[in-house]
């Protein structure tokens, strides 16, 4: 894999890599990219992709509301910082 | 010299009662994440669970627009990094979306034409972000709503046509009853992609613009947006490909970010979500859940009613008015008489009252029952306007009104001859100044008459008696 590859998906990713770590991620993720590789070595031609292996039939929920366990406020309780009832962080804009 | 090419992308809201993959409720207007749940607020092991009612309308609208429909639709993860999506991706569609390669009709001044639907895809809203100073603030009860984006080809020309197609598509979407179609309220929502060359040399950059929170500001938006590539172009600069914002105060669009550095959103399966296929039952509820689409609609008020083009465009404007007034017809009133009260008087006191024709105690019945009583001679139209009035007060029936207030015309020569009588009598001088050729003073007895009558004389009634009494 080129580093700009890697420091393209790290970008991606959000992560932040000195030159160190991007040396040992180079290596590692050479590695795994190349368990793809063998992968792809499989003539796949004429087969439909599979998303999921096990599905038998459709799982729908009907249109009605829900009562959940978790109450609004206790997740709001998870938030960093909160103003009235938004979550408070610093401006994205 | 140059040719542009617009292509529109629009976002409705699915009229669910909850959101797309959690059983919060899917609402505005609530406090500040108050319909939030570990689901919709990205809280790790969470299951998302599709909602069957949205994606039903998801097939309706597909299936109005003539696409192909998706016989085993997947579901992806779109991601990025924006707070308005705290679970850092957004669950969409990508390989296999609802629908797609569709087309919708749409009137366009006096000519129709065909624009193509690339397709029709499902996925969940983002929360509302309000960026206030250093800070910003975080509402997740839209997060999760249940959305679904249609992506039209660069098919339409300047902004009228997006414009045209806007309120074509907003039209169609209330029909199906999915959307209520209110862009200043963000239920539906339009981003547009406009793009020009030299005529003949196919698609140029495409520019896209954002931030396009009516129909109006579509319009001009994408004309001054063509203006603007027009003027780089005879300059020789290139257009280069970017995202930029439409500011409706100024009236200029202004770039937002370049393309270059575009997100990558590195789509892939969603693990959570199952494909979904459509199953035959489930599709012949989508199938009964189609209406009569708006132009066809307008169309064969046109033929089948004698409507101009204006009326039928007045009349089909709403499902419901149309509706109204078909039955309106059916039972026995004249077509344009069904269009001029709905047009007028019944306008006016909608207005007036804030009610809406659904909800107003005038129903099709009672206004072909007022109409043919003017018909029948039984009232004025003059009292018959004082009937609709009463019908919104009091909820009644025409006749009821009527008997009850004893609005009934009088047509009977006699007892408006003695009407007449005593007009005349207390305008001797009047009446010695018609006989001496002052025609024009016939009508202010015509109007005396009324007068006395209280309203209810029928005037061609009147106009023959005062003749032969006067001028004898």
């Amino acid at each position: 894999m080129e580093i700009s590859d890697l420091t393209v998906t790290a970008t991606l990713a959000s992560l932040v890599l000195d030159e160190a770590e991007t040396q040992k991620l180079g290596d590692e993720v050479s590695r795994m990219l190349s368990y793809f590789e063998k992968m792809s070595e499989i003539d796949v031609d004429g087969l439909e992709p599979t998303t999921h292996a096990l599905q038998k039939e459709n799982r729908l929920r009907d249109d009605r509301r829900l009562s959940n366990e978790a109450q609004p406020d206790e997740l709001l309780e998870c938030a960093p910082d909160l103003e009235d009832r938004f979550i408070l962080i610093p401006n994205v804009l | 010299m140059y040719q542009s090419f617009i292509g529109l992308e629009i976002h409705i809201h699915l009229d669910a009662e909850t959101k797309a993959f959690c059983g919060c409720k899917a609402h505005f207007g609530d406090e500040e994440n108050t319909n939030v749940c570990p689901v919709c607020m990205g809280f790790p092991g969470v299951l998302p669970t599709l909602n069957e009612k949205a994606i039903q309308m998801s097939y309706t609208v597909a299936r109005a627009l003539n696409c192909k429909l998706s016989p085993n639709t997947k579901f992806e993860r779109k991601n990025y990094f924006y707070p308005d999506m705290p679970k850092n991706y957004q669950i969409s569609q990508f390989a296999e979306p609802v629908g797609r390669d569709g087309y919708i009709d749409i009137e366009i001044g006096d000519s129709i034409k065909r624009v193509r639907i690339h397709d029709v895809h499902f996925e969940e809203d983002a929360g509302k972000m309000i960026h206030a100073g250093d800070m910003s603030l975080l509402d997740y009860n839209r997060a999760g709503y249940p959305l679904l984006e249609i992506v039209t080809e660069p098919d339409l020309v300047i902004g009228e046509d997006a414009e045209a197609f806007l309120k074509s598509f907003r039209r169609l979407v209330r029909y199906l009853g999915v959307c209520d179609g209110n862009m200043e309220e963000g239920s539906m929502r339009c981003d547009a992609n406009v793009s020009i060359n030299l005529k003949g040399a196919g698609l140029g950059e495409k520019v896209e613009i954002k931030n396009l929170n009516s129909s109006r500001f579509v319009r001009k938006a994408l004309n001054y947006e063509i203006e603007r590539q027009s003027g780089m172009m005879d300059e020789g600069k290139a257009v280069v490909q970017e995202t930029r914002l439409w500011n409706e105060n100024r009236d200029q669009s202004e770039p937002m970010r370049k393309k270059e550095d575009a997100n990558d959103y590195r789509y892939f399966p969603e693990p959570d979500l199952p494909p979904f296929r459509p199953s035959e039952e489930f599709m012949q509820d989508v199938e009964n859940s189609l209406c009569e689409m708006p132009l066809v609609r307008k169309q064969r008020l046109m033929n089948s009613y004698g409507l101009s083009s204006d009326q039928a465009e007045y009349i089909h404007e709403e499902k419901y008015m149309a509706d109204f007034f078909e039955q309106a017809v059916f039972s026995g009133a004249e077509a344009v008489q069904v269009y001029s009260w709905l047009s007028s008087d019944v306008k006016k006191l909608l207005n007036r009252t804030g009610l809406s024709l659904e909800d107003c105690p005038l129903s099709a019945e009672r206004l072909a029952k007022l109409i043919s009583m003017i018909g029948d001679g039984q009232i004025s139209g003059k009292i018959a306007k004082k009937v609709l009035d009463y019908i919104f007060d009091e909820d009644k029936d025409p006749e009821t009104i009527c008997n009850e207030k004893k609005l009934v015309q009088i047509s009977d020569p006699t007892a408006i001859g003695k009407i007449v009588e005593d007009v005349l009598a207390a305008h001797a001088q009047v009446v010695e100044d018609i006989k001496a050729g002052d025609a024009r003073q016939m009508g202010f007895l015509v109007g005396q008459v009324m007068k006395a009558s209280g309203g209810n004389a029928a005037p061609p009634v009147v106009q023959s008696v005062l003749k032969e009494k006067v001028l004898g």
